[in-house]
């Protein structure tokens, strides 16, 4: 199905664009989609997958490249324009019904510097960078910082479990300057 | 402006990306030499690779035909070739598997090695 079949009630709205591989990313869109509803059956804002098709990507926006959509949360607005990050988080919180009475703090300037969105866009980053801890299987190799925090979790989930570990993640893996093996005739006929 | 740029995009495309109903067409029953990728666009290593690969590619278009399989979506056949990580690349020759590695380091000259090497045995 294409996620983005909305696509014209979308371009009234903004739409959130998040990562359906990620199982935290998951869990937060659809978390938007359901308070999203307004009292009056009106919604405010969009949470949609972002698919693998890059076409669609750049049908809904021409300058949305699937590998950004994918790396950063996004939120395209209705003028073209998509807010990133701790922004695009600031603009669903704007635009949640039960949410938007605390999120005008967000725009709230000092001296040049907007101190509630600095913490949002600290917080994004934390969150962003933590989310293999919380189920995202496909979030790639985690940041250094969280690595040893990941393989502590994954030793003790191993001792609790009391079966051997696995390793850290379906897609996970090191870069490694390998040269490539040319399988025996044998193994060729792999599978 | 924005009308073309869609157009440009695709065009740069060098890879075909392939699903898991045409794999066994368009890989498994292909003749001469064929290299697969397995990545995923949630994978931060898939996308450094990425423009290596597109440069690969090109490179070899003449010889050896490159086409990407999406694991996230087409996890049957990552789970029929074994795939634990990505990125990874398979190479077929007349459908059968003659090579594999996983995690290349991007750069042109490993991927070009990796892509070309398993044909030349």
């Amino acid at each position: 199905m294409n996620p983005f079949s909305t696509t014209i009630e979308a371009r009234a709205k903004p739409i959130l664009l998040y990562n359906d591989e990620c199982a935290i990313c998951r869990r937060i869109g659809t978390w938007v989609q359901k308070s999203a509803q307004s009292k009056s059956g009106q919604k405010r804002i969009i949470a949609q997958p972002i698919g693998d098709d890059p076409k669609a990507l750049r049908v809904l926006n021409p300058k949305l490249d699937i590998w950004d959509a994918y790396a950063t949360i996004h939120v395209l607005m209705p003028d073209g324009s998509m807010k990133l990050g701790g922004e695009a988080v600031a603009e669903v919180l704007r635009d949640l019904p039960n949410t938007k009475w605390f999120a005008w703090c967000f725009a709230i300037s000092l001296f040049g510097f907007r101190p509630c969105q600095m913490i949002l866009n600290f917080g994004y980053l934390i969150l962003s960078d933590v989310r293999p801890l919380l189920g995202c299987e496909s979030c790639g190799m985690p940041n250094v910082w969280v690595r040893p925090i990941l393989k502590m979790v994954k030793w003790v989930k191993g001792i609790f479990a009391k079966r051997p570990l696995v390793s850290p993640t379906p897609h996970a893996t090191l870069f490694s300057a390998v040269t490539p093996r040319a399988l025996p005739v044998k193994e060729a006929f792999h599978s | 402006m924005n009308d073309t740029m869609p157009d440009l995009a695709e065009a740069t495309d060098q890879i075909q990306t392939v699903t898991g109903d045409e794999f066994n067409a368009v890989v498994l029953e292909a003749a001469g030499p064929i290299a697969v990728e397995f990545m995923s666009y949630g994978c931060p290593h898939c996308r450094t690779i990425e423009p290596v690969l597109q440069r690969v590619a090109e490179m070899v278009k003449s010889k050896v035909k490159m086409v990407r399989v999406n694991v996230a979506i087409e996890q049957e056949v990552a789970s029929n070739y074994n795939i634990e990580g990505t990125p990874s690349l398979i190479m077929f020759l007349n459908g059968r598997q003659v090579g594999r590695i996983e995690g290349p380091s991007p750069t042109v000259a490993s991927v070009l090695t990796a892509v070309t090497h398993p044909f030349k045995r």
